[in-house]
C-alpha cells in the first residue's frame, strides 16, 4: 500500500474515532450533574425569561435535534457559543491551543534531550553506578505524581532559591513570533529568555514521568540490540565502538522509541490538565477545568474535541513515520 | 432621605429578592462560574516579557496586581452574576449609590436620594461635573437608561441582573433637574439597599453605538479606572483615571490575572508576582504570616454556612430533634480548630452586619447531655442521618461537615454519616422547587450583598423561598409584615422572626465565612464586608 493510500485510510479512520468522541462528549452532557440554566439564571427569573433563553440556546429541542445541530456545525469549525461568555467556543479553544502545545513540546524536548543519552548511558554501563543512577532516576520520576512535583519544584526552586517564576506565561511563541514578524529582533530575544523561563518547571514536571518512561525503553532497547547478532558482525568487522553504539544499535532502538514519543506527545495534549492548574499556565487544561466549574458545557465539549482530533492525527502521524523509519514495517 | 410607608405586597419585589441571584449567592467562595473571555485587545507583546513585576516600584509608579481564582466573564457591567468579574468592572463603573468596607450606604454619582412623599418611587439627585472615561459629561438619561437597561428586557438585552433591582419597574429623567425618578412596583423597603449594592451606570450613547461584543470587552464608566487592555484569559489592565471626579486614584496601573490554585496564587504573592490573591486557604495562612513581604487580610463575608433540615421528613421534624443538633457540636472548637478563626459563629440566620439581626442571641452552647435528652425526648433515639456536603465550595466545607457530623455521632442516640457531593448536582436538588426534593440535611452557604437579614430568611426559610426547608405560619407572617414595614419598625419585625428561627431551629447554625486575602507589605489595605476588592482604597505604606 502506498504512504496516500495508507493515510487516506488511517484518516478514515481517524474520522471515526473522532466522531465517536463526539458523540460520547455531546452524551456525557446529559448524564452529569448539573443544569446549563443554573449557570445563566437565577431560579426564581420569570418563568417566560427563562424559556426564552433555553428556547435561545436550543435547550429544548428534542435530542436528536441538538445532537445534529452540534455535529452539524463542527466540519465548520463551529463550536457552539460558550454559555458563560456567549462567545465563540472555536476562537477560544483555538486562544489557548498555543499554550498547550509549547507545553507538549517542551516536556517532550526536556524528554528526548534527557532520557535518550540517559538510556544509553544505562545500557552501555550495565550494571555500573550509572546504571544505578539511571534506573533509581527512572523509577523515581516513573512514581512521582506530576500535581506533587509540580508544587515541590514551586516551593524549592521558585519559592526559596528565587530561580524561576511561580507560574504564568506572560509571553508565547506566537508573541514571540509576532515580535520577529514586526523586526523587534531584540525583543523577540528578551522574549523567548521570557518564555523559556516560564516554561521551565512546568515542562520539567510534566515531562518528568515521560523522561523516565522513555529512559527505560531506550536502557532495554539498546541492551535487546547490543545482544543482537548483527552488533557482533559490525564489532568483528572492527568497527568502532563508537560507531557500533551509535550509528547502528541506536539507530534500530529509536523505532520503537519514536513511536512512543508520538504517541506520549498526544496524551500529553490532553494530559497537561493538572500541570497546567498548578502552574497557573494558560491552555486547554486550565479551560477545561475552568469549563467544567462554570458547567459551561459547550467550551467543554469543544475543548475535548480538540483535544481528541490532536490526538488522532499524532498518532496517524506515528503510524506514517513509523512504517518510514522502519522500511520493514509496510503500510497495510 | 425619607421612608414611604404605604401599604403593599411584598411577594412582587420579595419572591424575586428573595430568590436574587440564588446561584450567586450559593455560589461560595472557589468560584462564581466565571470563565475567561474573547480576546479582545491582544497584548502587543512588545516589551512586556517579563512577569509584570509588581507593587511599588522605585520610579514612582503605583503599580499593584491582583489575582483572583477566574478571569472575568467579560467588561459588561450589566451582563454577569459574577462576583469575579463584579470586582473588576467596578473599579470602572460606578452606581448611584455604593457601600463603604464596612457594608453601611454611601452616596456616589447620586449626592442625595429620598423617597417620594405619596408614590411608590424615590428620586436621586445627580452629582455636577462627573465624566465617563470618553470625556463625556454624565446625564440624567444614562442613570435613567442603564436602569431601564437591567429592569427592562425591551431595553436592549435582558440581563441577569433584573432580579438584583427587584421591585424596580423602570426610571426616567425629572424634566429640567439633574436627577432621575426610580418607579417601584409597590413600598420596596430594601430599593436603595439594592441601589447600594447593584447597578452599573454606563453612558447610553456609548451602549447605543456598540454591539453586545464590543461592550463585552471595553469600558467606559465613570470610575477612578480606565481600560488599558484586555487580553483573554490573561489579564486586564486598568490605569488611574486623571479626570475622576473624586482626587485620582493612587494606584496607577492595576492589573488582574487569575490563577484557578489557591497555592499557586499564595506562592505568585510570596514571589511578588502579585500584589493581593484572595481566598487563601487556612491551611496557608501561616506561609503568608510568616513571609518578610506579604500578611494576611481577612473580614467576615456577607455569606452564612449552615445545616438546613427538612422539616416534613423524619427525625427532623422534630423541634427538639433540631435543637439537640444545635446543642451537640462545639460550635466554637470547629471555628476555631477547623477555620482557624476565620469565621463567626451564627445562632440566627442574620449575620451581626445585616439589616434585623438581633443582638440579644447567642449561638447555641456545647451542651451533649441536653443534646442527648433532647433527642430522647424528641422520641428519634436512634436515629441514623447523613450530611449532604459540597466539597471545596466554601472555607473547609468538608472539614466542617465532617466535624459537625462527628460531633453528633458522638450522642450516644444517635449516628451521623457524611455524604460528599457535588456541588452541581447538589444545588440542582436544592433548586429544584419542591421541598421533597432536597436532601434531608445538607451543607450549604448563602452570600446576600443586599446587607438584608429579610432577604435571606425570605429565601432560605419561608415557605415559598428558593431553598426552603422549613414551613411556619407564624414565621411567614412576620416576614410579610415586614415586607409592609421599614426603618426601625421592619428591623424589629425581622429581630422578632431571628428570635424565633433561634428557637424553632430549622438549621443548625454554623459560621459567617470570612473571606480571606494575602496582600503584599507594601500596599495598605483592608479587607471588605462585601468581597468586593477596592483597589481606589490602596495606597503605598
Amino acid at each position: 500500500m502506498s504512504l496516500s493510500r495508507f493515510l487516506i485510510k488511517r484518516s478514515l479512520q481517524g474520522l471515526f474515532v473522532i466522531w465517536g468522541v463526539i458523540t460520547v462528549v455531546f452524551g456525557l452532557r446529559f448524564i452529569s450533574p448539573g443544569d446549563p440554566a443554573n449557570v445563566l439564571l437565577p431560579p426564581d427569573v420569570d418563568p417566560e425569561v427563562r424559556a426564552q433563553v433555553i428556547a435561545e440556546l436550543g435547550l429544548n429541542e428534542p435530542l436528536y435535534v441538538q445532537y445534529w445541530e452540534f455535529i452539524s456545525g463542527i466540519p465548520f469549525g463551529d463550536l457552539g457559543l460558550s454559555l458563560v461568555t456567549r462567545t465563540p467556543v472555536s476562537a477560544r479553544v483555538v486562544a489557548r491551543l498555543p499554550a498547550t502545545l509549547e507545553l507538549a513540546i517542551a516536556a517532550t524536548v526536556v524528554a528526548v534531550v534527557i532520557a535518550i543519552p540517559l538510556g544509553v548511558l544505562s545500557a552501555t554501563r550495565r550494571h555500573e553506578p550509572a546504571d544505578y543512577g539511571a534506573t533509581v532516576f527512572s523509577l523515581v520520576g516513573i512514581s512521582t505524581p506530576n500535581f506533587w512535583l509540580g508544587v515541590m519544584l514551586i516551593l524549592v526552586l521558585a519559592v526559596q532559591l528565587d530561580a524561576f517564576p511561580t507560574s504564568q506565561r506572560p509571553i508565547g511563541l506566537d508573541g514571540i513570533a509576532v515580535l520577529l514578524a514586526g523586526g523587534d529582533v531584540g525583543a523577540a530575544i528578551r522574549g523567548f529568555g521570557t518564555w523559556l523561563w516560564h516554561i521551565t518547571l512546568p515542562a520539567i514536571t510534566l515531562g518528568t514521568y515521560f523522561t523516565a518512561l522513555i529512559t527505560r525503553l531506550t536502557r532495554s532497547g539498546m541492551l535487546d540490540q547490543l545482544g543482537q547478532t548483527y552488533v557482533r558482525a559490525t564489532r568483528a568487522k572492527g568497527l568502532p565502538e563508537t560507531l557500533v553504539r551509535y550509528k547502528h544499535a541506536l539507530r534500530n532502538t529509536l523505532i520503537p522509541v519514536i513511536t512512543v514519543i508520538g504517541l506520549q506527545l498526544g496524551t500529553l495534549i490532553g494530559g497537561a490538565v493538572i500541570t497546567e492548574a498548578v502552574f497557573a499556565w494558560p491552555g486547554l487544561g486550565s479551560l477545561i477545568i475552568n469549563s467544567i466549574n462554570a458547567r459551561d458545557w459547550p467550551v467543554l465539549q469543544g475543548s475535548l474535541i480538540v483535544v481528541a482530533v490532536g490526538f488522532v492525527l499524532v498518532n496517524i502521524l506515528v503510524d506514517a513515520l513509523y512504517a518510514y523509519v522502519n522500511p520493514q514495517v509496510a503500510y497495510d | 432621605m425619607a421612608d414611604n410607608t404605604s401599604h403593599t405586597s411584598r411577594r412582587s419585589y420579595i419572591k424575586l429578592a428573595g430568590g436574587a441571584a440564588a446561584a450567586a449567592a450559593l455560589a461560595g467562595c472557589t468560584g462564581n462560574g466565571g470563565e475567561e473571555s474573547e480576546t479582545t485587545e491582544t497584548t502587543t507583546g512588545g516589551d512586556e516579557t517579563e512577569t509584570a513585576e509588581t507593587t511599588t516600584e522605585d520610579s514612582g509608579s503605583f503599580d499593584v496586581t491582583i489575582t483572583q481564582g477566574q478571569m472575568p466573564s467579560g467588561l459588561d457591567p450589566q451582563d454577569h452574576r459574577e462576583t469575579s468579574t463584579d470586582i473588576v468592572v467596578l473599579h470602572a463603573y460606578e452606581g448611584v449609590l455604593t457601600r463603604d468596607a464596612a457594608g453601611s450606604i454611601q452616596t456616589a454619582l447620586a449626592t442625595n436620594y429620598e423617597r417620594i412623599d405619596g408614590e411608590n418611587a424615590v428620586r436621586f439627585d445627580l452629582r455636577e461635573g462627573v465624566t465617563f472615561h470618553n470625556g463625556d459629561e454624565l446625564t440624567p438619561e444614562d442613570v435613567a437608561y442603564s436602569i431601564n437597561r437591567v429592569v427592562d428586557e425591551e431595553v436592549g438585552f435582558a440581563s441577569p441582573q433584573s432580579d438584583q433591582l427587584a421591585g424596580v419597574s423602570g426610571a426616567e429623567v425629572i424634566e429640567g433637574e439633574n436627577a432621575v425618578r426610580v418607579n417601584n412596583a409597590s413600598l420596596n423597603p430594601i430599593v436603595f439597599s439594592e441601589f447600594a449594592t447593584y447597578l452599573d451606570v454606563m453612558q447610553r450613547s456609548w451602549v447605543e453605538e456598540n454591539d453586545k461584543a464590543y461592550i463585552s470587552q471595553h469600558m467606559n464608566g465613570t470610575g477612578p479606572f480606565q481600560l488599558d487592555s484586555y487580553t483573554e484569559d490573561e489579564e486586564v489592565v486598568l490605569t488611574a483615571y486623571e479626570d475622576y471626579w473624586r482626587e485620582p486614584a493612587a494606584v496607577d496601573t492595576l492589573t488582574f490575572r487569575a490563577a484557578s490554585e489557591a497555592s499557586t496564587r499564595v506562592n505568585q504573592l510570596l514571589q511578588g508576582e502579585t500584589d493581593l490573591v484572595v481566598n487563601v486557604p487556612p491551611q496557608e495562612v501561616q506561609r503568608v504570616t510568616n513571609s518578610d513581604n506579604a500578611r494576611v487580610a481577612a473580614s467576615p463575608s456577607t455569606r452564612i454556612i449552615y445545616n438546613g433540615m427538612r422539616y416534613d421528613v423524619e427525625p427532623f421534624d422534630s423541634m427538639e430533634f433540631r435543637q439537640a443538633m444545635n446543642y451537640a457540636i462545639d460550635l466554637e472548637s470547629i471555628v476555631q480548630n477547623v477555620l482557624e478563626g476565620f469565621g463567626t459563629q451564627t445562632g440566627q440566620p442574620t449575620l451581626p452586619e445585616f439589616v434585623g439581626h438581633n443582638p440579644d442571641l447567642d449561638p447555641y452552647p456545647y451542651d451533649p447531655d441536653q443534646a442527648e435528652q433532647l433527642v430522647e425526648d424528641s422520641g428519634y433515639a436512634g436515629a441514623e442521618i447523613e450530611l449532604h456536603t459540597p466539597v471545596g465550595r466554601y472555607l473547609k466545607d468538608l472539614e466542617v461537615a465532617q466535624a459537625v457530623a462527628g460531633y453528633i455521632d458522638e450522642l450516644p442516640n444517635v449516628t451521623a454519616t457524611v455524604r460528599q457531593r457535588d456541588f452541581g448536582s447538589l444545588v440542582d436538588e436544592l433548586l429544584a422547587g419542591s421541598i421533597e426534593a432536597r436532601p434531608p440535611w445538607f451543607l450549604i452557604g448563602w452570600g446576600e450583598a443586599t446587607f438584608d437579614g429579610g432577604l435571606v430568611m425570605e429565601a432560605l426559610l419561608s415557605s415559598d423561598g428558593t431553598l426552603t426547608t422549613w414551613q411556619n405560619e407564624e414565621f411567614d407572617a412576620l416576614l410579610e409584615q415586614a415586607g409592609n414595614q421599614s426603618g426601625e419598625e421592619r428591623e424589629a419585625t425581622l429581630q422578632e422572626a431571628n428570635a424565633m428561627a433561634h428557637e424553632q431551629c430549622p438549621w443548625i447554625f454554623l459560621n459567617q465565612q470570612y473571606s480571606v486575602y494575602g496582600v503584599n507589605d507594601a500596599i495598605a489595605w483592608e479587607a471588605r464586608s462585601d468581597e468586593r476588592i477596592d483597589a481606589y482604597a490602596m495606597s503605598q505604606q
